[in-house]
């Protein structure tokens, strides 16, 4: 389902809605909320002022009436489970300090400072596509100054629990309970943002084109191709994405040859550039009357859609290889063929790209152009070169064609990443959309990567 | 690449286009809409009727299956598309056939799933796009006189029967007219003719990205309907101050301007007579023959283009001529060098983006 207005993921891959979530409403902020606002939740001071003189309940955080509780307060919270509350609430405090300190806190109240004085400037609309990308980065940085706040402030709240209940004589129970709560929507909160900061890549934010190419072996591997590109379309809509396939060149028989979608929302590129590379099923072929075990790949691409003016690389003439699809024959008045097609090739590289979707070719040479620009960008940031020139060609095609994934389905059910070995046998799921799993598990092994790489190099 | 997207108009972006130069936003946008409002192009009619996704997905899955009989029958008999290309238009008429604006987009159309019930705003009758599809398969009838437009460069220009509609190939003569400003600047605020405008194509491209404030573009042709059809256009992309059309059969209306065009370009009829007959069926059964035949061996207004730029460009100016390909170029290069001796310099042959020699160029003396 394609979603007008701001894409925004609404339950990205790494949360898991409690049952008292609240709903980000659209438009709303980048980063979800740390901890759930629950109307009904009573500020913990003040529960602990009034559980200490015993009023009647008025609690709406427990749905069991207060004094059922109470009957058990000494048998659910044993000072053992105190002691080990305690030691949580040390480890998430130390936790909430750590991440404070990795995020730049005062790096990062300094930039607020800086972009509030940039926008309040006078001359600041002058330039609308700047302007605008100030105003992102704005919000992006108080919705991250005042998550960071409130992790802070929600490991206060667990910590004056403890505090309090030291000093108390007896153990409120549903104190306790509060406190744990607390803990653990604060740790879910601080995976979810750590998540968040695996995707600081500087194409992370972005939205993304993605091609499917259907490897050789005709109509199976069309028919893989195909179920691949489904696979992603409903990936793309259960994040809300505004998803377009924006070209699919039909197969003989059945699937697809190839297929281009578009998906825009942010940090679509973050999460699903993991997915570049050979995707192979194994299978028994629904095209062959034997039915016999069969292997077919397809090829999947990720590139950036990045903005226009942003794609400021200058790329010479001579670097370029732009064929044409030909009609045919005379050409001419002769010939009246809606192919368009542009192709080019970035000769020192061996980069190439097509493309097809639009409707005249000058307009599909100036998206192929942009294509291929934004691959080289990303190439050379991922072989950390500091222009295209660099670019080493021979690495982009072993890299860019590696089999990342098997997805098996017969004789058992199995798909697995080759690069991060996680796994799972409910292969409906996974080709129904649910590749979360997938995508988190290869943001952490990326992340690890290029934590490792960094200590090698230090 | 989002301003990729821009350059191909919506109605809206077309509108909020026009806006910007208020005196033409008031002609064009706000007038009432003319009589000829049915034959506008498909995608800039209004959505006015009503269907629901199920019905959208039985006219495609008929016009799909429709297209995939097909296979390379059209391309074996007379080098016709094959199903391939027949899916990317019908996919396209799907684009240009649906009000996206209630969140219905072409692939829940081609990915058929749930929601069948839900309703969806045309910009045709569903029984129309029946009658439509059949018309492209079974009459061969061209798609871009099917969907009323054709896209080149970056416009969007209307297009129907009895006017040409314009090729990819001859996008280029834009560019070569851009090029030839480049390097004679005093070009770009000259008077200009396309002669044979048909859709206006050339002029439009012309004016838009070659010429300058005091450049100006005439824009000839003979037949009513391509006037009416280039008139429209123009008018749609608000340069009615910068082309001016006049009726007539190449130079003959522009009498009073001759010795002083700084440039001159044309896609004339240059299909030999003979090859008239063989011709892929969309253009030979569809496209209108005055814009095609070129007399017996093609060239009967390549060579009254060529004697009417000796007489009607200034000294400077400069002239491009699509032709029919190498042996067109050729003939047309000799001749030049023989009939007309010192009147015209650096003329050259210019390759289309298939490698055939396609434009024959130069300047005058």
């Amino acid at each position: 389902m394609e979603v007008t207005g701001v894409a925004r993921p609404s339950c990205c891959l790494y949360l898991s809605p409690g049952p008292h979530r609240p709903r980000l409403g659209r438009g709303s902020v980048l980063l979800p909320l740390a901890v759930p606002v629950n109307p009904s939740y009573d500020p913990p001071l003040a529960r602990i002022s009034s559980s200490s003189r015993r009023p009647p309940s008025t609690s709406a955080v427990h749905s069991v009436p207060d004094n059922q509780l109470r009957g058990s307060d000494s048998a659910e919270w044993a000072m053992q489970d105190f002691y080990s509350l305690r030691r949580e609430v040390e480890v998430i405090s130390g936790r909430v300090e750590e991440i404070r300190v990795a995020a730049g806190l005062q790096q990062l109240e300094k930039e607020l400072m800086d972009l509030e004085a940039k926008a309040s400037d006078t001359a600041f609309w002058d330039n609308r596509a700047q302007a605008q990308q100030t105003l992102s980065s704005l919000t992006d940085a108080k919705d991250k100054l005042r998550l960071l706040n409130e992790f802070k402030a929600q490991a206060e709240e667990a910590e004056t629990v403890v505090a309090l209940t030291e000093e108390m004589e007896s153990i409120d129970a549903s104190l306790l309970q509060e406190a744990s709560g607390i803990i653990k929507d604060l740790n879910k909160a601080l995976d979810r943002f750590e998540l968040t900061e695996l995707l600081s890549g500087p194409y992370d934010k972005e939205s993304a084109v993605i091609t499917i190419s259907a490897g050789a072996g005709g109509t199976d591997a069309q028919d893989w191709a195909d179920i691949l590109l489904r696979m992603y379309v409903r990936w793309g809509e259960k994040q809300r994405y505004k998803v377009r396939v924006v070209e699919k060149s039909a197969g003989e028989e059945a699937g697809i040859k190839s297929a281009t979608l578009e998906m825009e929302g942010r940090y679509a590129y973050g999460y699903i550039s993991g997915e570049k590379g050979t995707h192979r099923i194994v299978r028994q072929s629904p095209f062959n009357a034997k039915g016999l075990r069969q292997t077919s790949f397809s090829g999947v691409e990720v590139m950036p859609l990045l903005p226009e003016d942003s794609l400021d690389v200058e790329i010479p003439e001579e670097d370029l290889d732009i064929s044409f699809s030909r009609a045919g024959g005379k050409g001419g008045q002769n010939v009246n063929k809606v192919e368009t097609a542009v192709r080019i090739t970035h000769i020192p590289t061996g980069v190439t790209v097509r493309c097809t979707e639009e409707r005249s070719q000058l307009q599909n040479k100036i998206k192929a152009l942009s294509r291929l620009k934004a691959k080289l960008l990303v190439i050379a940031e991922e072989q950390r070169a500091s222009e295209i020139k660099q670019i080493r060609g021979d690495a982009v095609k072993a890299e860019w064609g590696q089999q990342i994934r098997n997805y098996v389905f017969h004789p058992y059910k199995l798909v697995k990443d080759v690069r991060t070995g996680h796994e799972t046998s409910d292969i409906n799921s996974v080709m129904d959309g649910e590749l979360e799993p997938f995508i988190k598990a290869y943001l952490k092994y990326k992340y690890s990567a290029v934590m490792s790489g960094n200590n090698d190099l230090s | 690449m989002q301003l990729v997207h821009n350059l191909r108009f919506t109605p809206f972006t077309f509108c909020r286009r026009l806006s910007a130069t208020p005196s033409l936003a008031a002609r064009c946008c706000s007038s009432p809409p003319s009589p000829t409002i049915a034959a506008k192009p498909l995608f800039l009619r209004p959505p006015h009727h009503p269907s629901t996704l199920s019905d959208l997905r039985q006219w495609y899955s008929w016009a799909y299956l429709l297209s995939t009989s097909v296979g390379s029958s059209f391309l074996l008999s007379d080098g016709g598309p094959d199903s391939s290309l027949l899916l990317r238009e019908l996919r396209w008429l799907l684009e240009d056939v649906l009000d996206t604006s209630s969140g219905i987009h072409p692939h829940l159309v081609t990915h058929p799933d749930d929601d069948s019930h839900r309703k969806v705003w045309l910009r045709a009758e569903i029984g129309d796009l029946y009658r439509l599809w059949r018309q492209r398969i079974e009459e061969r009838k061209p798609f871009q006189y099917v969907v009323g437009c054709e896209h080149w460069r970056d416009l969007v220009l209307w297009v129907r029967e009895g006017v040409l509609i314009p090729r990819p190939e001859t996008e280029m003569i834009v560019d070569l007219a851009r090029d030839a400003v480049g390097k004679n600047p005093f070009l770009r605020d000259g008077l200009w003719a396309d002669l044979g405008t048909g859709s206006g194509a050339i002029a439009i491209g012309v004016s838009r990205l070659v010429l300058g404030d005091g450049g100006k573009v005439f824009a000839t042709d003979l037949s009513p309907v391509a006037l009416e059809v280039a008139s429209y256009n123009v008018c749609r992309y608000g340069l009615e101050d910068a082309i001016e059309l006049r009726k007539g059969s190449w130079f003959e209306p522009l009498r009073d301007v001759q010795g002083k065009l700084a440039g001159v370009v044309s896609n004339p009829p240059y299909i030999p007579t003979d090859d008239m007959l063989g011709l892929q069926a969309e253009v030979g059964r569809h496209e209108p023959g005055l814009a095609l035949d070129g007399g017996v061996d093609g060239t009967d207004d390549l060579l009254h283009l060529c004697h009417g730029a000796s007489s009607f460009l200034q000294p400077g100016g400069f002239f491009a001529f699509e032709t029919n390909g190498e042996k067109h170029c050729q003939f047309l290069m000799e001749y030049l060098a023989r009939e007309f001796k010192g009147s015209f310099r650096s003329v050259d042959v210019v390759s289309d983006f298939s490698g055939i020699p396609r434009f024959v160029i130069g300047f005058r003396c």
